[in-house]
């Protein structure tokens, strides 16, 4: 994709090389017999179709409507994924140990990996690029309410601001709180107001 | 191209409301060919069980922090996908699914003869 942002571009040997390697890893895995030439597309369709933030839109909705789903979704989160009728599996790759946590008027709750990476792919998908950087990765702990307000996130002086760290034991996400107006709305509808970043915990709601 | 970009995103565009961090939808997204090829090879070997990914996830953070202790953290040639590529490369050799060295003479191959042939 081509950047908005002139001047931004990789190092062109540095990206020649990268390429070549991974080009060069491909065919000696094909031809050791360790891949096929569909597996790559194969591992990408899974995140594509079957692990994304659609299910954890799911999810949130199921919650915002079944106040008991709620509490056992808080309690247990891969329990509670299994009974919502999710593709088996769910519950691999970085979704061992799923926690999800809830705002409240009186808590807002974000989540970052200050280590590297991790993710409740599961439910949110891929993080965004923003999520991996170094400099968001050490500022949303130093100074979570100055990050959040450049999320657009303003929080009263009187909310408490929790910042929730994922590591291989704990893949933390956020049970966003319902919007007001959205009074009777339907699962489905409701679902489709749940943005990735909300159920970070660095958007709210909108309708 | 994203990967200085994710720096500025971090650093100064997240400040500004117009340029909020692009939705994705929910859908993959790679800017390059090869990122998205590291990615699906690294899942791939974990699930076939060349190593756990969860010693895949160590040795990514221990990457990144090499990185990090040998740059400043708003340094522009941050990218993430060169992290997870010496990872991957770290992790293949370690597991023994290609020797020491056989991927970079495979790789040099390649580019000699692209150079032979352009």
């Amino acid at each position: 994709m081509p950047s908005n942002y002139p001047g931004f571009q990789y190092d062109a040997d540095r990206e020649t090389f990268s390429a070549a390697k991974v080009k060069a890893l491909e065919s000696l895995l094909i031809e050791k017999g360790v891949i096929t030439g569909n597996t790559v597309d194969t591992v990408l369709g899974y995140f594509e179709t079957e692990m994304g933030p659609f299910n954890g839109a799911k999810l949130v909705a199921r919650a915002w409507v079944d106040p008991d789903f709620k509490a056992r979704l808080i309690a247990d989160c891969n329990a509670a994924c299994d009974e919502l009728d999710f593709p088996a599996g769910m519950s691999g790759a970085e979704g061992e140990h799923m926690r999800i946590v809830e705002n409240t008027p009186a808590v807002h709750n974000v989540i970052v990996c200050t280590l590297c990476s991790c993710y409740p792919w599961p439910t949110l998908g891929l993080p965004p690029y923003w999520f991996k950087d170094p400099t968001f990765r050490a500022r949303v702990v130093r100074e979570p309410r100055v990050v959040l307000a450049e999320f657009g996130v303003e929080l009263d002086e009187s909310v408490e601001v929790r910042v929730w760290d994922s590591s291989a034991q704990i893949r933390w996400w956020v049970l966003p709180m319902r919007p007001a107006g959205t009074e009777g709305m339907s699962e489905e509808a409701l679902a489709a107001l749940l943005t990735p970043e909300a159920m970070m915990g660095v958007a709210t709601v909108q309708v | 191209m994203f990967t200085k970009f994710e720096h500025f995103a971090a650093t100064s565009l997240m400040g500004s409301p117009e340029e909020a961090p692009p939705r994705r939808a929910g859908h993959l997204h790679f800017d390059r060919d090869w990122e998205k090829m590291a990615f699906g090879v690294a899942i791939a070997l974990s699930k076939q069980g060349h190593y756990e990914w969860e010693e895949f996830r160590q040795m990514l953070m221990v990457t990144i922090k090499e990185w990090e202790t040998t740059h400043a953290l708003d340094d522009p040639e941050w990218d993430y996908y060169q992290c997870w590529l010496t990872t991957l490369e770290k992790m293949i050799v370690k597991s023994g699914v290609l020797a020491s060295g056989e991927l970079e003479a495979e790789a040099m191959q390649l580019l000699n003869c692209k150079a032979t042939h352009s």
